[in-house]
């Protein structure tokens, strides 16, 4: 266990359970994990963590906690038992969810009013709320609808030192002090942990449609897709996919049904010749599926919206070179996630060259699921910002003692 | 801190060195133009004021505040209205007035890159030619700038849609309070780290100039169709406006006007709007077909909730006179009034009908009538309290109700303030807002950025201090005066 005291493990599990009882305790190895019932108990939790100097990873569906820098957590604080949606005032539009929802069920609840938190994670079924919103994952959706930063309209958190505090509130408008939900959300809990979370909802997309296009080569897409963004339509998710040599193009469209011939003979016009079909709505798992393949490095590359077709491009090329296998699911603001099976050195030969490649545009490259044999040569995270100090400045202030996700994040933050 | 009023004179060399002799203001009469903001009931002189031209000269600038912990405050148009453009006594004001020019327009990215003194509406009117437009419009969008709009997190009529200035803010360049640059965000989205561009943007200039705004730009909607239904009460209109919402309608903008409200209106501008107790407005954008549809559902829905008239704007033309009719309520309340006092909170919208039965009944109880303009789609209030100041003890009064309406906001389970900030104005309000851990918390990032606490010192945060602020009697700034600029 890591720890600074000399504490030993079977004291810390009989002190945890002291606070969140004894049936929510157990112990894991060499970590001792607890599951809080509520904001208080983590804020006892974190105390006794913080006067002890145990690295604490507080834990929603576990489904990223591989990305990122290795921590060794001595306390793996549970969040499933703060698993409800706490209010939902329909009318307005808005809705509070403890961290530890599972994001299917809070949308299965959500949607009985039509209602819904406007954004496609990765495994829906698997993770909560609280996980969702510290590794700052979304999807397709992101083009209509925007991300997390945009969708979170308060939060609560617990500090290191157990203070629980508020942030944001309930409305959508709001101006009040710092939006501190922004800060935390994509902070990988390394600066308090999340409690409960106020979103900002939108109706069902009741009446979608999806069309594709296929090629050979993305770069036949690079007009069409610029048209289309140029365009007055207001598609709800455009991606390009690509898998070996093929490449396909998704548009998704949320409309009123007697709209939707309307929305329909504009896609075909503006995409030419390139002939469109519609599909199934099982095209927008696309991302989700690179991170099956078996043995491959998954990467989050941020880019600009015009690099997206040239660099899918660039990428099928490399790949045809040093005979590796890539599949891209690149969505049209700018993100695009890239699955690689190759060597281990092109990997990372690689991610370096696509770094220097987007350094000039703001671009980054995250590595965010990769084989353990890969880790000691890959700098995870390719943060060069000079805001780094700055960052390390605020985490010093919220987490003086280093126990929350200690070197977690960019720069071992 | 420095507690004088006046800055010493090598503490000017060093600055007229940093910016130049033209740059640099000490006059006693030109210092007097930045003594306050939009809200002018506050002043405080600066010790100087200092015109940079670059990123470089606010570095220098800065550097020479931090060395000797000069505290300092940067300002656009100076159009705020909660005081947060107020000097500190003897002072710094880094006016950004100079730095105006748009660096870069991508229209194939959807972005531009803007210098913070960059008037809002000329945002704009570059991109027009191609079709976008710069979503956030506050109503001082001809005048006021772009980095004003990202300290205030800006807002506007039509952010029901399109969001506030955070939501189109893609990168910052920043001079920290030491003088140090740093570059928040880019171009391009999720940049690895913490979102310091989200939490610097609204934080009323308390964490350092930003000298670069990477901007996002909308594509213009194909259509835009405007309705105005009249109502016998404000109540009326907002269970109308629930309900546009309710059947799943997402209105680029929903605005509500009550009867004095109207009449002020009407005397200044003549917006030939119909005498009725609630005036909505509603604006709906977006493809064609689209919008057709949905303004015959929006017709349909205000029928239903008893609109005695219902006018559709045929043209752009009366779509504007609309338009200016509503965004003159403000400095139209002196045409049936000596004096008011402008307040901005937000409730959440279903709340609307019983906040605004409380606000008549406490109107009433204290004999002062309280005008109503708001931005009902996202509850966002802005009562005008009506009172004489010529009448002994009137502006107490008025004083106290404009105070509890914002407590009432509050207690509905609102906020203080919806977009024009916390300033000076609401220090002691947003202690009422939020809890002593929140606020410590919100000051373990200020510190962070500025441990010298020497940028924008004194403002947002409440005052270790037991008596409460109170907000003051609205009083037109100079630009309103001359018609050049309208509160919203």
């Amino acid at each position: 266990m890591s720890t600074t005291t000399t504490l030993t493990q079977q004291e810390c599990l009989a002190h945890l359970a002291s606070i969140a009882g004894q049936e929510h305790t157990q112990l894991c190895g060499e970590t001792v994990a607890v599951a809080a019932a509520d904001a208080q108990q983590i804020a006892e939790i974190l105390r006794f963590a913080d006067a002890n100097g145990i690295a604490v990873t507080a834990v929603g569906g576990g489904t990223k906690l591989g990305w990122g820098n290795p921590v060794e957590a001595g306390i793996r604080l549970d969040m499933k038992r703060m698993n409800t949606v706490r209010e939902h005032p329909w009318q307005d539009m808005t809705c509070t969810v403890e961290a530890g929802c599972n994001w299917a069920e809070m949308q299965k609840e959500l949607a009985q009013n039509r209602q819904t938190v406007a954004l496609d994670p990765l495994w829906p079924e698997l993770v909560t709320v609280g996980g969702v919103v510290a590794a700052n994952d979304g999807g397709s959706l992101r083009l209509k609808y925007g991300g997390l930063r945009d969708l979170i309209i308060g939060m609560t958190i617990v500090l290191a030192d157990g203070t629980i505090a508020k942030t944001g509130g309930k409305v959508v408008k709001n101006v009040a002090g710092y939006d501190l939900h922004k800060l935390m959300t994509g902070s990988f809990g390394t600066l308090g942990v999340i409690t409960e979370v106020n979103f900002r909802l939108h109706p069902v997309e009741v009446h979608a449609r999806t069309w594709t296009a296929t090629a050979t080569d993305a770069a036949r897409f690079a007009e069409p897709l610029r048209g289309l963004l140029d365009s007055q339509m207001t598609p709800s998710a455009v991606q390009v996919r690509v898998r070996e040599q093929e490449c396909a193009l998704d548009v998704r469209i949320a409309a009123l049904p007697e709209c939707m011939d309307d929305h329909a003979g504009r896609l075909q016009k503006l995409f030419g010749q390139i002939e469109l079909s519609e599909t199934s709505e099982n095209v927008w798992q696309a991302r989700q599926k690179l991170f099956a393949i078996e043995g491959a490095v998954v990467l989050k590359v941020s880019l600009l919206p015009s690099d997206v077709c040239p660099v899918t491009t660039e990428l099928q090329q490399w790949a045809a070179r040093e005979d590796a296998e890539i599949s891209i699911v690149a969505q049209a603001p700018g993100l695009m996630a890239v699955a690689l099976k190759s060597s281990p050195d092109a990997a990372i030969a690689l991610i370096k060259h696509l770094r220097g490649r987007l350094h000039g545009s703001g671009g980054s490259v995250v590595a965010q699921q990769f084989p353990e044999a890969l880790r000691d040569g890959l700098d995870v995270w390719g943060c060069d910002s000079n805001a780094l100090p700055l960052m390390r400045e605020i985490k010093r202030r919220f987490d003086p003692n280093r126990i929350l996700n200690p070197g977690r994040f960019v720069g071992n933050i | 801190m420095l507690l004088g009023r006046v800055l010493p004179q090598s503490h000017i060399d060093e600055l007229r060195a940093a910016v130049g002799a033209d740059g640099l203001i000490t006059g006693e009469s030109q210092l007097q133009t930045y003594e306050c903001d939009g809200l002018t009931n506050f002043r405080v002189m600066p010790g100087a004021v200092v015109l940079p031209r670059n990123t470089g000269e606010v570095q220098a600038v800065v550097r020479i505040c931090a060395r000797h912990k000069i505290p300092f405050v940067s300002r656009g148009a100076g159009t705020g209205l909660s005081g947060g453009a107020l000097p500190a006594a003897g002072g710094v004001v880094i006016s950004l007035s100079r730095m105006n020019h748009i660096l870069e327009v991508d229209i194939a990215n959807r972005f531009v890159v803007v210098e913070p003194g960059v008037i809002n509406s000329h945002v704009t009117q570059r991109v027009a030619p191609q079709g976008y437009f710069y979503a956030p419009d506050p109503s001082s969008q001809s005048v006021c700038t772009i980095g004003g709009n990202v300290a205030e997190n800006s807002g506007g009529a039509h952010c029901l849609k399109y969001g506030f200035t955070v939501t189109h803010t893609l990168g910052l360049e920043v001079v920290l309070p030491s003088g140090e640059l740093v570059q928040l965000g880019s171009a391009t989205l999720d940049a690895p780290g913490y979102d310091l561009t989200g939490v610097f943007v609204g934080s009323e200039g308390t964490l350092g100039v930003a000298t670069k705004v990477t901007l996002r730009i909308v594509k213009r909607p194909e259509v835009v169709q405007t309705l105005l239904a009249a109502f016998d009460s404000p109540q009326a209109a907002g269970q109308t406006v629930s309900d546009i919402i309710a059947a799943g309608m997402l209105p680029s903008a929903l605005e509500i006007m009550d009867a004095l409200a109207i009449e002020a209106a009407e005397a200044a501008v003549h917006a030939h709007y119909p005498v009725c107790g609630g005036l909505l407005l509603v604006e709906l954008d977006g493809p064609s077909s689209e919008v057709e549809v949905l303004m015959g559902q929006a017709l349909e829905i205000c029928r239903n909730n008893g609109a005695r008239e219902i006018r559709v704007a045929q043209s752009d033309a009366e779509r504007a006179l609309v338009w200016k009719g509503r965004k003159a309520a403000f400095a139209a309340m002196g045409r049936i009034s000596p004096n008011y006092i402008v307040q901005d909170g937000v409730i959440p919208r279903t709340a609307l009908p019983s906040v605004l039965s409380e606000i008549d009944r406490m109107s009433s109880a204290v004999n002062l009538r309280v005008a109503n303009v708001f931005h009902a789609g996202d509850g966002n209030l802005h009562p005008l309290v009506l009172y004489d100041r010529a009448i002994e003890g009137q502006e107490e009064i008025a004083l106290d109700l404009s105070y509890r309406i914002l407590h009432l906001c509050v207690d509905s389970g609102g906020s203080i303030t919806g977009e024009h900030g916390v300033g000076k104005e609401k220090q002691q309000a947003l202690g009422y807002m939020f809890s002593e851990p929140d606020l410590q918390t919100m000051q373990l990032v200020r510190c962070a950025f500025d441990p010298q606490n020497i940028s924008n010192p004194d403002k947002v945060f409440p005052r270790p201090r037991l008596c409460a602020d109170v907000p003051g009697p609205y009083k037109p700034h100079p630009l309103e005066t001359a018609g050049i600029a309208e509160i919203f």
